[in-house]
């Protein structure tokens, strides 16, 4: 599993444990209660990704050291300040209108499809969604 | 990165219902408490032969008695919006397109690309939002909702969670005639913004399935309804109405066998009198209201014979399959817990901020309505017969007001497009607004009528020709030499030549055998060519008739 696999566990260990965006809690709640520890397995399973029990291993550590830092952000005191959705809302660009450009570089885009068999997307069969 | 930006931001009530315990799925569960009482209802059994039999006996079984229970229904529509490219790329949309054609990097969800949000979607979901009575977030923000298959490359798909930008509204609808009629009005939990997955296609023996990613990234509004219909009726008329909405707004075509109005619909029983909500099953694939309709009336069935049979622990939480060949609700998947889609704030998007002014201004471009529709053309004394007819297409409303503005009688002019023009139309699969006939012409034409200038007989005539040829009704009455014989004189000597042309038949009149008054009547319209006043011939030819018995 290269660095990137990383990243992308780490980035996605953050929702499952209801860090900053868990809906069914508050941010009030959050400050005071202790976070969990992650259950790896469980966080690569919801990547899709398969990790060997010494993966799960070596990567616990470094997952709670990461939600030990949001740790650290959750105890910052926000009681009378108004939350915001976005960091950046003070940057102005023109909303895109809605005119048709079509991609120029299509058919080299599809011809990096790994399987393809004109004109469709060729993939294993897949049935059930979930 | 872009920022969505209307005219300059808002800062004053900023709506934050991050404590709402809202479910991980879009949907709202049953479980939202709300009193069942609002209207009048019909009663929750309605098969009324909708359940229609088919070779096996067994919706034969179910079309049974569902009293004892009460129904629970509750609805979400994807309206699919006809705006020129998707939602968060230029690529074009347009249905029936060649597989594959329509795709760049961004819906592709290829890496290093950035969404950027299409302002035709925020106008229309404001739109919509406000039609449907609702409360708008000024602001919003999108998220990702995870989940992994092959219809959306990126392994999420853009959606609004906790902040949709539409909350707590309601539509009112007035039901057919023939199911019962009677007004309802059902409450809107939410409308949100979401892009569209690809088509996933999977072939009947094939080794493997096949995608186009054309519909992928376009945009879509998800309304969710309040749990308040009741029966297959009330559900399948909410959907025409939401379909009725989107295109009096123009927001979507609504055109249901497209897809781009899809409605789940979720049903569950319990026996009258229990608290607790039945087992809610979901059922798609309905392709018509009319599917809608049998398919939720057969799921009432089933579940409410479960009930009766003891085995209510067999209504399992699962989403169904609506198969029109059998006429029956069949599992497709059955609930494994619930999905965890891990939502959470989408980075790649600035948040959606509304300002008054941008509200106010959508505000006041709202076309009338077709509840406001429906109400004045009540008062204005349609029988809601007609005033659903007129009313149901948006075309033939604004034909009609129209027709009505240039002074047309308006329940004449009611009849004339639900009759002979309506028949035309779905001869021809045309709409009202594709035929050379005018509103202007029509009220020409019924005030020729109105004033006895030509039959309605010659009226039909006439209509036909404005409607294949166009042109105005003086001039083909002119052409056609069709002005009506109003002229008593003329009459009376058209009645005088027929009588004397048919002496054996006046004997027969005269010696009792009345029934020749017809006659009489079809042969001086016919020497008059049709255009003898029916009145002033009747009434002239009687007084002749028994004149010198």
């Amino acid at each position: 599993m290269g660095g990137g696999a990383v990243t992308a566990l780490i980035s996605r260990a953050t929702a499952p444990v209801k860090l900053f965006f868990g809906p069914r809690q508050t941010r009030r709640a959050f400050r005071c209660s202790a976070l969990q520890p992650p259950d790896v397995p469980r966080l690569a399973e919801t990547a899709r990704i398969s990790l060997s029990p010494k993966e799960v291993e070596e990567f616990a550590p470094k997952i709670r050291q990461v939600i030990d830092w949001f740790g650290q952000l959750q105890a910052v005191d926000l009681e009378n300040i108004e939350p915001s959705l976005r960091a950046d809302n003070e940057v102005g660009v023109d909303p895109r209108q809605d005119q048709p450009v079509e991609f120029e570089n299509r058919e080299a885009m599809l011809a990096a499809v790994p399987s393809y068999e004109d004109p469709y997307i060729k993939l294993p069969k897949v049935l059930n969604k979930e | 990165m872009a920022l969505v930006y209307f005219r300059g931001i808002k800062t004053s009530h900023l709506r934050f219902p991050l404590i709402t315990p809202f479910p991980r799925r879009s949907g709202v569960p049953f479980c939202v408490m709300r009193s069942l009482d609002t209207q009048t209802r019909t009663p929750t059994d309605n098969p009324k032969g909708q359940v229609k039999a088919d070779t096996s006996d067994q919706p034969k079984t179910l079309e049974r008695n569902t009293s004892g229970f009460e129904t629970i229904i509750g609805i979400e529509t994807h309206v699919q919006l006809s705006t020129l490219t998707k939602a968060f790329c230029g690529c074009p949309y347009t249905y029936g397109s060649q597989p594959n054609t329509t795709v760049c990097p961004i819906c592709m969800g290829l890496p290093g690309t950035l969404p950027v949000l299409n302002s035709k979607v925020i106008s229309f979901a404001v739109k919509l939002g406000l039609a449907l009575n609702c409360k708008l977030s000024m602001r919003s923000k999108f998220d990702r909702k995870q989940y992994f298959y092959p219809d959306l490359p990126k392994g999420y798909q853009i959606s609004q969670f906790d902040i949709p930008i539409a909350t707590g509204g309601f539509i009112d609808l007035d039901l057919p005639l023939e199911f019962g009629g009677g007004h309802r009005r059902f409450g809107i939990t939410r409308v949100h913004m979401e892009e569209d997955a690809g088509k996933l296609l999977h072939s009947e023996t094939g080794s493997h399935s096949q995608l186009d990613l054309n519909r992928a990234g376009v945009p879509l509004l998800e309304i969710v309804s309040e749990p308040d219909m009741r029966s297959g009726v009330e559900a399948a008329e909410y959907a025409a109405e939401i379909q009725r909405l989107v295109r009096y707004l123009g927001v979507s075509n609504g055109n249901m066998q497209e897809g781009s109005l899809r409605c789940d619909v979720n049903v569950s029983v319990r026996p009258i009198g229990q608290s607790k909500f039945g087992t809610k099953v979901e059922i798609k694939n309905m392709n018509s209201f009319s599917a809608m309709n049998r398919a939720i009336d057969f799921e009432i069935s089933r579940q409410v014979n479960l009930h009766n049979q003891g085995q209510a622990d067999q209504i399992v939480q699962e989403t169904r399959l609506w198969e029109e060949g059998s006429q029956r609700t069949i599992t497709m998947r059955k609930k494994e817990g619930l999905a965890d889609y891990r939502y959470f704030p989408e980075p790649d998007l600035p948040e959606v901020v509304l300002t008054d002014d941008f509200v106010d201004s959508i505000l006041s471009s709202l076309p009338e309505l077709p509840e406001m529709k429906r109400r004045r053309y009540e008062g204005m004394g349609l029988s809601m017969q007609d005033v659903l007819f007129i009313a149901n297409d948006v075309n033939d409303a604004e034909f009609f007001d129209a027709a009505v503005e240039k002074g047309a009688d308006v329940k004449m002019a009611a009849n004339w497009i639900m009759g002979d023009i309506a028949a035309y139309l779905k001869n021809e699969k045309l709409s009202i607004n594709e035929i050379k006939l005018t509103p202007q012409e029509l009220a020409a034409l019924i005030a020729s009528i109105k004033g006895g200038t030509i039959s309605g007989k010659m009226g039909k005539e006439v209509l036909f020709e404005l409607i294949s040829k166009g042109g105005t009704v003086k001039s083909i009455i002119e052409k056609n030499d069709m002005v009506q014989i109003v002229d008593p004189s003329k009459i009376e000597a058209l009645v005088d030549k027929v009588l004397a042309e048919n002496p054996k038949q006046l004997e027969q009149f005269r010696g009792g055998k009345t029934k020749l008054q017809g006659f009489f009547a079809g042969q001086v319209m016919k020497v008059s060519k049709g255009k003898a006043n029916p009145m002033l011939l009747n009434k002239i030819l009687i007084e002749k008739l028994n004149a010198k018995s």
